[in-house]
C-alpha cells in the first residue's frame, strides 16, 4: 500500500461492514516507544489497536503520554521505536512531504482549541476545507453542515473570543470533522469545560462513532469515562497498564 | 445525518478528478490566498505604506539618475553643435589672404560656416572686459591675430570633428586651433561613467528593495506563527502555507512600483520647467525628455517580481522555523 494514497481509500475500505476480509483495525500501534530528546521515555513498548468504527477514550495520571499517543497519531511527533499503523499505512513511511495529506485524514480536537482568534467561526471551520482544495460552493454547505451538528450555526459570523469556552471548544470539534476525516482523536477536549459541558461535547463524539468515524480520546476525567461506557486504554509512565473493553466499563 | 452517512463515498477530494475540477481547485485555493494577504496588508496600514515608501523611493532613485543621465546626454548632443572651432592665424597675416583662406574652409563638405574676426574685433572685446583697458591702451602695436571661427557642419559625429580638427591644424597658416568640442569627449567619458553607476546603484537599491520585502515577510511570517501551526495541522502543504506570503511579496513589490514611478513623474514635472529655463538661456531648442512610458509602465512589474523573489527568499529561511518539527 504506498503511503501517500493509499490513506484515504484503506480508511474508507476498512469501515466497509459487507467488506468479506475482517475489517483491519484504523489504529494499531507495535511496541512503540517515544523518548523526547534529553528527556525520559514518554511511551514504552505500546501496542495495541482500535478497529475501524471503534471509540475509545485514553487516559491515565498526568505525564503519562496520552498526548504524546495522540501526537504520533497525527504525525506530529514520530517514534523512537516501533511501528505506528494508521488505515493500514506505516507512519515510518511516510514523508514530510506526505504529512498535509495524513493529516487531511485526520481529525483532530485540542484541549486549548487552537482556532483563529481574528477570524470568524466560518473562517475558522472553513480552513480544513480550503487547504483541501474543494471548490467554495461547496465550503460553504459543509462548514454549515458541520456548524449545525455542533449547534453553532447561529454563531458562523462571530469571532471565537466573543463565544464561551464550551462553544470554542464546538468551534474546534466542527473544525476537526468538517473535512469527514475517517479518523478523529481529541486531547482533553473538556478540560476546560463544565461537568455539564463537557457530557454535551462527548455526546457530540459519541454521534461521530456512531455515524462511523473511528475515535479516540484522551480525558483523564473519570466521571466522563464512566458514564460513557466505552473502551478505555489506561496508560502509566507511558506504558499500558489497562485496556477495558466497553462492556466492562463500570 | 445524512451528510455523514455519505463518508464513505465522498472522501475529501485530495486529487481532483478531472482537469477542470483541478483548475477550478487550483483557482479557489490562489484567491483565497490573495485574499488573506491583501487582508493582512490593509489589517496594517501604517506598516504597508511604510513599507511601500521605503521600497518606492529605493527604486525611484536609480529612475531619477537614469532620467539626469538622459537629459543631459541630449543636452550635451545639442550643445556640441553650437560649438565652434577658432583657428589662430600667424601673426602678419594679410586681410587678403585671410580672406582666401576663409573661403577654401567654406568650401569644405564638413564645414558650416566660417566667421573671420579681425585683430581689432579682439582688441575691442579685450578692452571691453574689466581690467584690460589701461594696458592695451599703453600697447603701441595691436598684437592680436586674424581669427577663424570654423562651425562644423550639424551632425557631424565624433571621428569626423577629430578630422577636422586635424585638418585645420595641417593649415600653413594656423598658429594655433583652438578644439572647444573637445569637452565632448570629456561628457561622454561621463556619460558612460555615469550610465556604469546608474546600473551599479540600480543593483545595490534594488537589493535593498528586496531585503525590504524579505524582511516585511519575515516579520509577517512571525505575527501569524499561530496561523501557520494551524494551518499546518489541518494538512496545509507548505506551498499553501507559503502562497498568502508570495502574495503578500508581489503586492508590495507591485505597489512600491508605482510609488517609484509616481515618484519619478513628479520629479520630472517639477524640472520640466526649470530646465526649459536652462535651455533658452543657451539659445538651443532643447526640451526636458521624460522617461519612455514603456520603462515606466514595466518598473511595477519589474518591482513584483523582485518582490515576489524577496518573500520567497524570507519564506525558505522562516517558514520552515515555525514548523511544528
Ligand atoms: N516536547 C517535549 N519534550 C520533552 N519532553 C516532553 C515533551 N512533551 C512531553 N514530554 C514529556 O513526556 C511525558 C509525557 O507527556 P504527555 O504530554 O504525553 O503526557 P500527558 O499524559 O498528555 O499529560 P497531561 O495529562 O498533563 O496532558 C511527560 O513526562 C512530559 O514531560
Ligand atoms: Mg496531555
Amino acid at each position: 500500500m504506498p503511503a501517500r494514497a493509499g490513506l484515504a481509500a484503506t480508511l474508507a475500505h476498512a469501515m466497509l461492514p459487507a467488506s468479506p476480509e475482517p475489517a483491519a483495525p484504523v489504529i494499531r500501534l507495535d511496541q512503540v516507544s517515544k523518548r523526547y530528546p534529553g528527556g525520559h521515555e514518554a511511551l514504552s513498548q505500546l501496542s495495541f489497536e482500535l478497529g475501524a468504527g471503534e471509540m475509545a477514550f485514553v487516559t491515565g495520571h498526568s505525564g503519562a503520554g496520552k498526548s504524546t499517543l495522540l501526537k504520533l497519531l497525527g504525525l506530529l511527533e514520530r517514534p523512537s521505536h516501533g511501528a505506528v499503523m494508521v488505515g493500514g499505512v506505516n507512519l515510518g513511511s511516510v514523508r514530510r512531504s506526505g504529512i498535509p495529506r495524513l493529516r487531511r485524514q485526520v481529525g483532530m480536537v485540542f484541549q486549548d482549541h487552537r482556532l483563529l482568534m481574528d477570524r470568524s467561526v466560518f473562517a475558522n471551520v472553513e480552513l480544513p476545507l480550503v487547504v483541501a482544495g474543494v471548490p467554495p460552493a461547496e465550503r460553504g454547505k459543509r462548514v454549515r453542515a458541520a456548524l449545525e451538528k455542533v449547534g453553532l450555526l447561529a454563531h458562523e459570523k462571530k469571532s471565537p473570543p466573543a463565544l464561551s469556552a464550551g462553544e470554542q471548544q464546538r468551534v474546534g470539534i466542527a473544525r476537526a470533522i468538517v473535512g469527514k476525516p475517517p479518523l478523529l482523536i481529541a486531547d482533553e477536549p473538556t478540560g476546560n469545560l463544565d461537568p455539564q459541558l463537557a457530557v454535551e461535547i462527548m455526546g457530540l463524539f459519541v454521534e461521530f462513532q456512531q455515524v462511523g468515524a473511528t475515535v479516540l480520546v484522551a480525558t483523564h476525567d473519570l466521571f466522563l469515562i464512566k458514564r460513557m461506557r466505552k473502551r478505555v486504554i489506561v496508560l502509566d509512565h507511558g506504558r499500558l497498564v489497562d485496556d477495558v473493553a466497553a462492556a466492562e466499563v463500570v | 445525518m445524512s451528510r455523514h452517512r455519505a463518508r464513505r463515498g465522498d472522501p475529501l477530494p485530495a486529487a481532483a478528478p478531472s482537469a477542470r475540477g483541478r483548475i477550478a481547485t487550483w483557482r479557489g485555493q490562489h484567491a483565497w490566498s490573495l485574499h488573506a494577504s491583501l487582508q493582512r496588508l490593509a489589517a496594517h496600514p501604517v506598516g504597508t505604506a511604510l513599507t511601500l515608501t521605503v521600497m518606492g523611493f529605493a527604486l525611484a532613485l536609480p529612475l531619477a539618475f537614469y532620467l539626469a543621465l538622459g537629459n543631459l546626454q541630449r543636452f550635451g548632443a545639442a550643445l556640441g553643435e553650437s560649438q565652434a572651432i577658432s583657428v589662430f592665424l600667424k601673426p602678419g597675416l594679410g586681410a587678403a589672404a585671410v580672406a582666401g583662406l576663409a573661403s577654401d574652409l567654406r568650401a569644405r563638405a564638413d564645414v558650416a560656416v566660417v566667421a573671420t574676426r579681425t585683430p581689432q574685433q579682439g582688441l575691442a572685446e579685450l578692452s571691453a572686459m574689466q581690467g584690460f583697458g589701461p594696458g592695451l591702451a599703453a600697447l603701441a602695436d595691436n598684437p592680436l591675430p586674424y581669427v577663424l571661427v570654423v562651425t562644423p557642419r550639424a551632425g557631424l559625429d565624433a571621428r569626423a570633428g577629430q578630422a577636422l580638427v586635424t585638418a585645420l591644424r595641417a593649415l600653413p597658416a594656423a598658429d594655433r586651433v583652438q578644439d572647444n568640442s573637445a569637452w565632448r569627449g570629456r561628457l561622454d567619458a561621463l556619460l558612460t561613467l555615469g550610465r556604469r553607476v546608474v546600473l551599479l546603484l540600480g543593483a545595490l537599491l534594488a537589493l535593498a528593495a528586496l531585503l525590504v520585502v524579505g524582511n516585511s515577510v519575515r516579520q509577517d511570517i512571525q505575527a501569524h506563527a499561530e496561523e501557520i501551526a494551524v494551518m499546518q495541522l489541518v494538512g496545509a502543504s507548505p506551498g499553501f502555507v507559503r502562497r498568502p506570503y508570495l502574495y503578500a511579496g508581489i503586492c508590495y513589490g507591485f505597489g512600491s512600483g508605482v510609488v517609484a514611478v509616481a515618484l519619478v513623474l513628479l520629479l520630472e514635472l517639477a524640472l520640466t520647467g526649470p530646465v526649459a529655463t536652462l535651455a533658452a538661456a543657451w539659445g538651443g531648442g532643447l526640451r526636458f525628455a521624460g522617461l519612455a512610458p514603456a520603462l515606466l509602465l514595466a518598473v511595477p512589474f519589474a518591482a513584483a517580481l523582485l518582490g515576489w523573489l524577496g518573500a520567497r527568499i524570507a519564506g525558505a529561511r522562516h517558514l520552515t522555523a515555525v514548523e511544528p518539527h
